[in-house]
This record gives C-alpha cells, sequence and structure tokens, in this order.
C-alpha cells in the first residue's frame, strides 16, 4: 500500500528542472575584420553579385561592415578576366558574365588595404528545375517544403533561398482620408492610389537550407523542408507568396555550408558537435593563414514562384474596435494620427453634423504594420 | 614457515566477505581478498588472528598452526542494532597497500551520497572522488587525471561495458541492488588489466545469499528495482538476479525544450549464479541485459543495447597457487531510425562484439614473495556502420562500413617483493600484441602527407584472417611503498599503457550515435605513461585517513577532429582525425574518515589536461599547433561528501562539489551571411563557461530493527541541487530570425526533491 500512495507524491514533488536562459556575451574580442564574400557566380544569362563585408565583433552595437573600392574580376581558366563593379556599398556586380560550362573560373579580390585574395578555380555546375513547392499544414502551422530531382543524377547537391511577399488587411476599409487643406480636414479617398487597406511585406530566407541526394539511389529531393510559419502568423492571414531560387554546388561547398549550419544554426543541445573553425575555398595570397569566409561556385539558377492562401482554422486575428470622432476633434486626432477615419456617420438628430467612424491606424491603416501599399507585380488579381 | 589459507565467509549468507583485514599477533596483517580468500605465512606456533572489517563483528581467534593448512572463518555481521563498535586498528589498508590511486566504495557508501532523483549511482559516486571528472551533469562518461572518457575500461564482473548509461546518460546502468562493490585504479593500474590508458574501474556483484531466499525491491521517481536471490542448492550454489525498468517519459518533460515530443525507457537485468564445487573449485557465470529506447523529437528513434556475459572458473591448484579461468563475450550496439520523410527513410546501426579469455595465477610464495602472472586474449568484431533503407519506399542506398576484425593478446607477470615491514615493491611487466585482421581494404596515402583523398595512393584488399598489422609493446607498472611507521607511508610509481581502440566523438558528451574504432594501419594506438607519487598518513587511531598523491602523465596518438569531420559512416575515417599529443598533471588532496558517526571526505584536485595537435604535415593545426585544454579540463574541484549517523534509524547525507567551468570554443566575431548574423569561431577552448557548484542532501530513515521480522524497509528523501543553482552545462550562440542570440543551458536549473522507498525481505 505504502508503494502505491508514492509515486503520485514524488511526482508532486518535482518541479521544473532544466532551463535555458539568455546569455550575453561576456568576454572582449579584438576588432576582427575578416573578408566575407557571398555569393555566386551565375552562369546563366543573368547578373552575378557577390557582396563583400567584414566580421564585426561579438559586443557592441556595431553591425554589418561593408567593404568599399575593391577590385573584383572573375577570371577563367581560358585567361578570360572579367570586372565586377561596385553598384552600392559592399554590392559588386556584373550584368552577364558569360560563363562557358567548357571552362573553370575563379574569383580576385583586391582590396583597399592592399591585400589579394584569390578561389579556387570552380567547374560551371548546371541546376535543374525545381520540381514542385508544397507544403504540410497541421495545429503549429504551415511547413513548406521543396522537391526536386536530377534525372541525369549529377547535381547531388543542392542548395536554396527564397523571397517571401505576403499580403495583410486592414481590419476595416478607409473610404476617408484626413486632409488639412478641406474644411472639415476629411475627404473620400481616391482609390485605388490612396488606399490603405491592402499591404504587402517581405522578407528573405534567414537560414542555410541545403540537401544531399549522396545517400540515396537516385537524384532526388523529397520534401525538404524550406520554411516553417507558426500558426498565427500574419504571414498566412490573406494570402502568401514565395519565390525560391535553387542552385547547385560541389562537395566541398556541402561541406562548407554543412559547417556553418552547425557551428551557427544546429546548436545548443547536449549531444551537439563542438564548434569549430570554418574555411571556403578563398585564401588571401599574401597570408594563407588569414581566415576568409565564402566560397565560390558557379552554377546555373532556378526558380519558382507559389502562393499559398490562408488555411482553414488559421489563429490570425486583430482586436479592433471603432471609435466614433466629433467634427470638432477630427483635426486633433486624424492629425495626429492618433484614429483614421473610416467612413462618415451623420448625426441620428441632425443629419448636418457629421461625425467620423474611425480605428486606430494598426486596424485602419496597413501601412502602420509595416506594409507597403504598393502591389508586387507578380501578385494576383 | 606455514601457510595458512582459507576463506572468510559472512555467517547468515555464506557470501565471502572481502577487504577484511585479520591482524596476526598484533604485528602484521593481511586483507582478504574478492572472493574472500587469504593466505598468511606464520612460522608453527601459537598465533592470535583478530579479523576486523567494514561491516564485520571484531574476531579474535587463537589458533595452534603445526604446518600448511586451510581454515575457512565464518563472520558475524555487524547488525545495526548493537552498540557501535570503531574499528580502527585495522583500517591501515590505505598505507600498507602497495597500490597508489586506487578508491575502493562500497554500496553502503555509494548509496549515501545523494543523486538526482535519490537513485543510487555507481558512476556519480565515482565522480565524487578526487581526480575524476566529468564533463557536465548529462554525461555518465567520465574523466580520470586527464584521460578521456573513452580511457577508462568498465568491467562489470569481468566483462566490459562499452555504454554505462541510460537515458541521455542520466543514469548508471549498473543496478546499486546487486553490485557489491566497485574500485577504481587511477594510477598504478595492476598489470592483469590493459587495454585502456587512464583507469580501470573494477564492478563486482554479489554471489547471492548462499543460505535462503531473499531480496529486495525498490522504487523511486525514475526507477523501480527487484532484487532477489537464494540458494539453488544449499550452501552449494546460489543465484542473485536485478532488475530496472524506467517510467520516465514523464521526465522528459523536466528537460530542455528541444527534447519536446521526446520519449525514453530503459531496462537493465543481472543474472549471477555461483557454484561451488567442490573446497578448491568454484564457477561463476554472470549474464548482463540492458536497453536504451529514445525518440527525439517524434520522428528519430535511437535504440541501444547492452549484453555481456561470463564464466569464471576459479581453483586452488595447491595452497599457494591459485588460478582462474574466464571465459565470456561482450556486445554492444545502437541504432537510429527515422521514417519521418519516406524517401529519406533509414536506420543507422553500429556494433562491436568481443569474446575474450583470461587466464590468471596468483602464487604465494611467502610473507616476502608473491607472484601474479597469465594471459589475456580478446578478438574484436567492429561493424562500424550499416546504413539501410527502412522500406521499399525508402531511396536510400543501403551502404555498411566493411566489418574489422582485430586480435588483442596480453601476458603479464608481477612480482609482489616486501623485504621488510616497512618496504614493498612491486613489479608489473605487461606485453600486448595487437592485430588488425582481414577481410578488410586499407588504404594507404603518401608518406609525410596529410590524408586525404588526394594523398592516397593505394587501396589493399586483405583477405579473410590475414594479418594485415600488429602493433606491440611492453607495458611497465611498477610500485613503491615505504612505511616509515605503521600510520604513515610514501608510494610511487610509474605505469605505461597502451590502448588499441578508441571511441570517436566530436560532441562534448558522449553521445547516443559515438562509435568505436580499432586501430589499423592509419590509426596507431594511443600510448600513455604516467609518473605518481603519493604521501598518506592516518590520524587517530587510523580513523582519518589522509593523503596527497601528485602525478604527471604523457599520451600519445590521442585522436581529436579535423573542423567539420564526419565520423559515422565514414570508410576512411583516418582523413578526418588528427592525432594529438597530450599532457596532464595534477594534485589530489583527500581526507576521509570512513567510520564514526560523522564519516565521509573531504577532496581538492588542482589537474591539468592540454592537447596539441602534432601532425605537421596537416596545414592548418588547431590552435596553429600550440597546447590547447581538452573538454574536460576543469582546474579546480572540490569536494565535501559527509554523513551524520543521528541514531541508528536515521542519518544525514550532504555532499557539496565546486568546480572550474569547462573550457569552451568561443566566438571571436560576428559576420553577416545568407541573411542572418552569425557568429565566428577560431581557437579551440579558449574560453571557459562559469563555474560549477552544487549541494546535495539526503535523508536515510529506516524502518525497526528487530531482527526477526519478515521484510524491513527504508527510505530515502532529499534535495539535489539543494540551492537551485543554474550552473550551466553550456553557453553558446545560435541565429535565429537572422539575429545572433546566447543562451545558457543548465540540465538541472532547480533543486530537485526526490523520495525513494525500498523493501528488503
Amino acid at each position: 500500500m505504502q508503494i502505491k500512495t508514492l509515486y503520485p507524491i514524488a511526482i508532486l514533488l518535482l518541479v521544473l528542472v532544466s532551463c535555458k536562459e539568455r546569455y550575453y556575451p561576456q568576454f572582449q574580442t579584438t576588432p576582427t575584420g575578416y573578408l566575407v564574400v557571398e555569393g555566386i557566380l551565375n552562369a546563366g544569362n543573368e547578373p552575378t553579385l557577390l557582396t563583400i563585408s567584414r566580421t564585426f565583433p561579438m559586443s557592441g552595437e556595431g553591425g554589418l561592415v561593408f567593404e568599399t573600392g575593391a577590385m573584383v574580376t572573375v577570371e577563367g581558366s581560358d585567361q578570360s578576366a572579367k570586372p565586377l563593379t561596385m553598384t552600392s556599398p559592399g554590392n559588386y556586380q556584373n550584368n552577364n558574365l558569360n560563363l562557358s560550362a567548357a571552362n573553370e573560373y575563379r574569383v580576385r579580390i583586391r582590396t583597399t588595404d592592399g591585400k589579394e585574395y584569390l578561389s579556387d578555380f570552380s567547374k560551371v555546375k548546371i541546376t535543374p528545375p525545381i520540381d514542385s513547392i508544397g507544403y504540410k499544414a497541421n495545429e503549429d502551422g504551415v511547413e513548406i517544403y521543396v522537391n526536386t530531382q536530377d534525372p541525369t543524377n549529377n547535381t547531388i547537391y543542392y542548395r536554396w533561398d527564397f523571397d517571401e511577399t505576403w499580403q495583410i488587411n486592414s481590419m476595416y476599409e478607409s473610404m476617408l482620408i484626413f486632409d488639412p487643406g478641406v474644411a472639415p480636414p476629411v475627404r473620400p479617398r481616391i482609390l485605388p492610389d490612396e488606399q490603405i487597406t491592402r499591404c504587402w511585406k517581405n522578407d528573405r530566407s534567414r537560414s542555410l537550407l541545403f540537401a544531399s541526394s549522396a545517400k540515396l539511389s537516385s537524384d532526388i529531393i523529397y520534401q525538404k523542408p524550406i520554411q516553417f510559419i507558426a500558426n498565427g502568423s500574419e504571414k498566412l492571414s490573406a494570402l502568401y507568396s514565395i519565390m525560391l531560387r535553387q542552385y547547385s554546388m560541389d562537395k566541398r561547398a556541402y561541406e562548407f555550408f554543412d559547417l556553418m549550419k552547425k557551428n551557427t544554426e544546429s546548436i545548443g543541445t547536449v549531444f551537439d558537435p563542438q564548434p569549430s573553425e570554418i574555411r571556403g575555398n578563398i585564401k588571401c595570397l599574401s597570408d594563407p593563414s588569414e581566415i576568409v569566409i565564402g566560397y565560390i561556385s558557379a552554377t546555373t539558377v532556378e526558380r519558382k514562384r507559389v502562393f499559398i492562401s490562408r488555411p482553414a482554422g488559421w489563429n490570425f486575428f486583430q482586436s479592433c474596435e471603432t471609435v466614433v470622432v466629433g467634427p470638432d476633434s477630427a483635426a486633433h486626432y486624424f492629425g495626429n494620427n492618433i484614429y483614421v477615419p473610416i467612413s462618415e456617420q451623420p448625426d441620428e438628430n441632425n443629419p448636418a453634423i457629421i461625425s467620423y467612424q474611425s480605428g486606430t491606424p494598426e486596424c485602419v491603416d496597413c501601412r502602420a504594420r509595416g506594409g507597403a501599399t504598393t502591389k508586387p507585380i507578380f501578385w494576383p488579381n | 614457515m606455514a601457510v595458512v589459507i582459507g576463506t572468510l565467509k559472512n555467517a547468515r549468507t555464506g557470501e565471502p566477505f572481502p577487504n577484511v583485514s585479520i591482524i596476526v599477533d598484533d604485528q602484521s596483517s593481511v586483507t582478504s581478498d574478492a572472493y574472500g580468500n587469504y593466505s598468511i605465512n606464520v612460522p608453527a606456533g601459537k598465533h592470535t588472528f583478530n579479523i576486523v572489517g567494514f561491516g564485520i563483528r571484531e574476531t579474535l581467534l587463537n589458533i595452534m598452526v603445526y604446518t600448511d593448512g586451510k581454515l575457512n572463518i565464518d563472520l558475524e555481521e555487524q547488525m545495526p542494532t548493537l552498540k557501535e563498535v570503531i574499528v580502527s586498528a585495522a583500517r591501515t589498508r590505505n598505507i600498507r597497500n602497495v597500490q597508489m590511486g586506487v578508491s575502493r566504495l562500497s554500496i553502503a557508501e555509494i548509496k549515501r551520497i545523494p543523486t538526482v532523483f535519490g537513485e543510487a549511482d555507481i558512476l556519480r559516486a565515482i565522480t565524487t572522488l578526487p581526480g575524476v571528472k566529468t564533463v557536465g551533469e548529462a554525461s555518465t562518461g567520465f574523466n580520470v587525471r586527464g584521460g578521456s572518457a573513452d580511457q577508462n575500461l568498465i568491467l562489470f564482473n569481468e566483462s566490459t561495458i562499452y555504454n554505462p548509461a541510460h537515458f541521455f546518460g542520466m543514469f548508471s546502468s549498473f543496478n546499486p541492488e546487486i553490485v557489491k562493490d566497485v574500485e577504481l585504479y587511477k594510477s598504478s593500474m595492476p598489470a592483469k588489466y590493459g587495454g585502456r590508458l587512464s583507469s580501470v574501474l573494477d564492478i563486482n556483484s554479489r554471489e547471492g545469499n548462499k543460505k535462503k531466499i531473499s531480496g529486495s525491491a525498490g522504487i523511486g521517481p525514475v526507477t523501480s528495482r527487484l532484487q532477489l536471490e537464494g540458494p539453488l542448492a544449499k550452501d552449494k550454489t546460489s543465484f542473485i538476479l536485478g532488475a530496472r525498468s524506467t517510467y520516465a517519459n514523464w521526465l522528459i518533460d523536466l528537460l530542455p525544450e528541444e527534447f519536446d515530443k521526446s520519449k525514453a525507457s530503459f531496462q537493465d537485468f543481472n543474472l549471477g549464479i555461483s557454484h561451488q564445487i567442490d573446497s578448491n573449485n568454484n564457477l561463476y557465470l554472470n549474464g548482463y541485459y540492458s536497453r536504451d529506447r529514445f525518440t527525439l523529437n517524434e520522428d528519430t528513434l535511437y535504440t541501444y543495447n547492452n549484453r555481456n556475459i561470463s564464466l569464471k572458473w576459479k581453483r586452488n591448484l595447491s595452497k599457494r597457487l591459485q588460478g582462474e579461468l574466464i571465459g565470456g563475450y561482450d556486445y554492444y550496439k545502437y541504432q537510429i531510425s527515422s521514417e519521418d520523410n519516406e524517401v529519406n527513410a533509414f536506420k543507422l546501426g553500429f556494433d562491436i562484439r568481443q569474446l575474450f579469455g583470461k587466464l590468471n595465477f596468483a602464487y604465494f610464495q611467502s610473507q616476502q614473495h608473491a607472484f601474479d602472472f597469465g594471459l589475456s586474449a580478446t578478438s574484436y568484431k567492429l561493424s562500424p556502420g550499416s546504413f539501410q533503407p527502412v522500406n521499399d519506399r525508402s531511396y536510400v542506398i543501403p551502404d555498411t562500413v566493411e566489418t574489422e576484425y582485430a586480435l588483442e593478446n596480453a601476458a603479464y607477470f608481477t612480482h609482489r617483493f616486501n623485504p621488510t615491514n616497512k618496504l614493498a615493491i612491486s613489479t608489473g611487466l605487461r606485453y600486448s600484441l595487437y592485430a588488425y585482421v582481414g577481410p578488410q581494404q586499407v588504404s594507404y596515402y603518401l608518406d609525410g602527407q596529410p590524408k586525404t583523398e588526394d594523398t592516397r595512393n593505394r587501396t589493399t584488399a586483405y583477405e579473410k584472417g590475414k594479418i594485415i598489422n600488429t602493433y606491440s609493446g611492453p607495458e611497465l607498472r611498477v610500485s613503491v611503498r615505504y612505511a616509515f611507521t605503521p600510520d604513515f607511508s610514501v608510494k610511487a610509481s610509474y605505469n605505461t599503457q597502451r590502448q588499441y581502440i578508441h571511441l570517436l566523438s566530436n560532441t562534448t558528451a558522449i553521445s547516443p550515435t559515438d562509435i568505436w574504432k580499432l586501430s589499423d594501419p592509419n590509426i596507431q594506438p594511443q600510448i600513455g605513461d604516467q609518473a605518481s607519487l603519493g604521501f598518506y598518513k592516518n590520524l587517530r587511531s587510523n580513523t582519518i585517513e589522509t593523503s596527497i598523491e601528485v602525478y604527471y602523465r604523457n599520451i600519445k596518438n590521442y585522436l581529436d577532429y579535423k573542423p567539420g569531420a564526419t565520423l559515422l559512416m565514414n570508410d576512411h575515417i583516418e582523413t578526418d582525425v588528427i592525432t594529438t599529443k597530450g599532457k596532464a598533471y595534477g594534485v589530489e588532496l583527500l581526507i576521509k574518515k570512513p567510520v564514526g558517526k560523522l564519516n565521509g571526505w573531504v577532496g581538492y584536485t588542482y589537474s591539468r589536461i592540454l592537447l596539441k595537435a602534432v601532425d605537421g604535415t596537416l596545414g592548418n593545426l588547431i590552435n596553429d599547433g600550440a597546447f590547447y585544454p581538452a573538454n574536460y579540463d576543469k582546474p579546480h574541484d572540490f569536494i565535501v561528501a559527509g554523513n551524520f549517523r543521528v541514531n541508528h534509524r536515521f542519518s544525514l547525507s550532504v555532499n557539496s562539489t565546486y568546480s572550474t567551468g569547462r573550457p569552451i570554443t568561443y566566438p571571436i566575431g560576428r559576420f553577416y551571411y545568407a541573411g542572418s548574423e552569425r557568429v565566428l569561431y577560431s581557437d579551440r577552448n579558449q574560453y571557459r563557461i562559469p563555474d560549477y557548484y552544487r549541494t546535495d542532501f539526503s535523508m536515510n530513515i529506516e524502518g525497526n530493527h528487530k531482527v526477526h521480522q519478515k521484510t524491513h524497509n527504508s527510505w530515502t528523501i532529499g534535495v539535489y541541487n539543494l540551492l537551485g543553482r543554474r550552473n550551466p552545462y553550456s553557453v553558446y550562440f545560435v541565429s535565429e530570425q537572422g539575429r545572433i542570440n546566447g543562451y545558457k543551458l543548465s540540465i538541472f536549473g532547480s533543486a530537485i526533491p526526490f523520495i525513494n522507498y525500498n523493501i528488503r525481505f
């Protein structure tokens, strides 16, 4: 009998045991400033864009440091040399390198401090098209995945990145606009130019996405997750779109991305590998031991865009209510953007006195939620 | 001179009593061995044998010795109902024993140490000893004097246990109810043991009650335990059976959130049969089975499994010569499977089997000279990895890394020499011979070049049974003791060791996916040596033992990994590892009060373990070829383990530990790549996580001690991590939603109360 009563007691006595707390950097690290090179040599008839930046210290507010004024050249095994020019700080571009699959290519970078960096030669790879993009929905959210394959079994190592765009709708459709030039300072909105009911937001992929079919009998990638949208997220409140780009790469590039992911994304469990130093295929010619982050590949790019509409049972909601603003207060409330007018509401007793149904900017003006009102050209309807 | 030999037995259960001292004529003393056997050399005539030891009633015998003879002695247990007797005169084992760096814990001591959830845990108890450390709370792997976790030979009734942990490493896989005692050799390893560099942990189970059926059962928050023992043939054959099972799934909810949606279960079983054929021959059969299953986040299932069986035949060949013949089979395997993605559905397996035989002899010539000698042979069969599709819809290509075979043989000889009562010298030599055997495809690389795909110049296929290469070498085991006075001695020892099997792990804690690798033409055996010096002084008529030990070790050919190394399913593992050499040194201070109302110990260790990548052909060496601290380098380590017996039914235990935080590789900067800020790592292990400090407390409450009642019960109630300190297990930085977030992970971040109920019958 004693034994039976004991077990529940033991459970009750237990409290939450483990925990994860935020940790802020506590050690001073030297301001290093190693070179970071991101991008691919585009082997299609498309622009090539390389972004060159520097590493920055762990602590402090210092952010991304772009490398400006560098001389960037793409060199071919056929002795060709094509320059990339800086179009904005840190971004170096060439509109069409016209790479040939018969040659190998590398990048030479001469920075303003006089150092020279050179990547290894890279063969030109052809990326197969994306098969399909699909998603699975459950109560936690929506997981978007990609399917792809190479019937010639030549790709094996795939990488992706994406841009995502989503529409957000205001709770109330505003037909009026505050205009201090008229009296009372409210006039009808000119639609669709002044609409604030539909906005679009966008973001890009923020984690490393890659996969390998090296252990499979066919060069197939099946349901590789590329993005997860938690249930209730604004992204699926109306319509969502993802533009996925697919790149092929070689085994060493795969190892480079895999190590970067292990070091910076999949870390924190008890059984993780120790973080370690990461090196790509770019070296400083005068000091080969200098850390340079980046891996240069030459490949074509494949793209695919899909739209996903709001799934049934999506938990997104806004809590909104309307308020009535009298004509005397309109200049104050609307002029200071405390409320946004929605529609006119004539007084019941005296229809000449016009009050305004209005709401907070978050409920009426989708720009207040970070959106832009310009409809992207690829957007339907 | 006449030789008196015999066995000390428990008069109630018939089980032998090890580690009991017989003081002859108040002058010299001998201690019974693991089987309760003793052997004394005395001149014919009248002698007094005073028999004293932990847990027995002191017995004084007056003996008339005419010639060589046998004398078995039945000893009465010290029943807790009796008034306490302070046993002090004989507690000089630490002074007199020629071996140094040996720690022995009885199961009674182990059970007094408070642990998480109150489950008595043998490996946790070991880590409270000076010189023994662990990387953190979720790892049962332990580090002895700067050795890595795979450099410990864990023997359970002579069988090698490859994975001594349950449940992510939180519990050791030995059932405390059947364990008799635990011995850890951390410096002078007896020559009969070999194959690992750092230590031997020798765990023995009890033989079982030879007189009547008895048992015990226990219930705790994580496991239930049952143990049953008794005679199969009275006074001749006995058995002991142990089983544990868990209901730990609820515990998962308490783990860090990445373990949400996980499930875990484990079991272990022990069976021991001991049979006395006649007064000179004994047989012991031991079996062990443990099983773990856990699912990490729904889709990936991990299982692992230890299976061991051993048979030992012990024979007294003459009054002076004793022999034992041991044979056994050890098996360890694990499997990982995932069926979440049907195209990629796989199962991955690893296993190791070893068949071993050992022949040991002990020859007792005289009080001055004794000899131990013997042979051992081990045959390994290791399957490094098999990667298979789970079903026909899976596209996974079946892949198997070729099975490895090897033989490891050794012969040893030890001379124990006591020229005077004060001086004792033990000289041991072990010679080990290792052969890597076909069938196997072996790759060879260009000399003086880093081993990579590009420098591989040929691959040779060896046929079955063909010896591919051999490694061999002597291992020296020398120790000297000089006892200046009966309660003060100085000991020195020098040892060399060789290790032919390596654990491949690039994680901090021993993980469920670590694999072992046999030495081959590309991977050399690890070689280590250790010199140590110790001072031992007993105070207050031997009720307080103090010691200082210092040591220095060298380790050669220890394996570390290249950044981003692939360890699983790698046909050419030699291209991903780096040979390092290590040096370890330290000083260990211990004050122990083994007996009395207040007992326990205080220990302090200062130690370092530094590694250095040595292969100059490798281009980028770890930390540019400088020495760097190993993952488990924790210089300061302080422990207090105390027990206070308020009365016969109630005792309190407190355990307190402090250590330097372990080293981590800390980021040296940030960079922006693929839409996110990320951290950049460089030099390995140059920073440390915050220091570790923890206090545990427990109370033992015994039921009443009436001797004739059918059952005895007891309760253990306590709190692990009494102060609720959030001791960090790790500090890490992760890129989330484009930003870097730093986290400090604690395994047990609050005080954990526990309660356990035990019943004996």
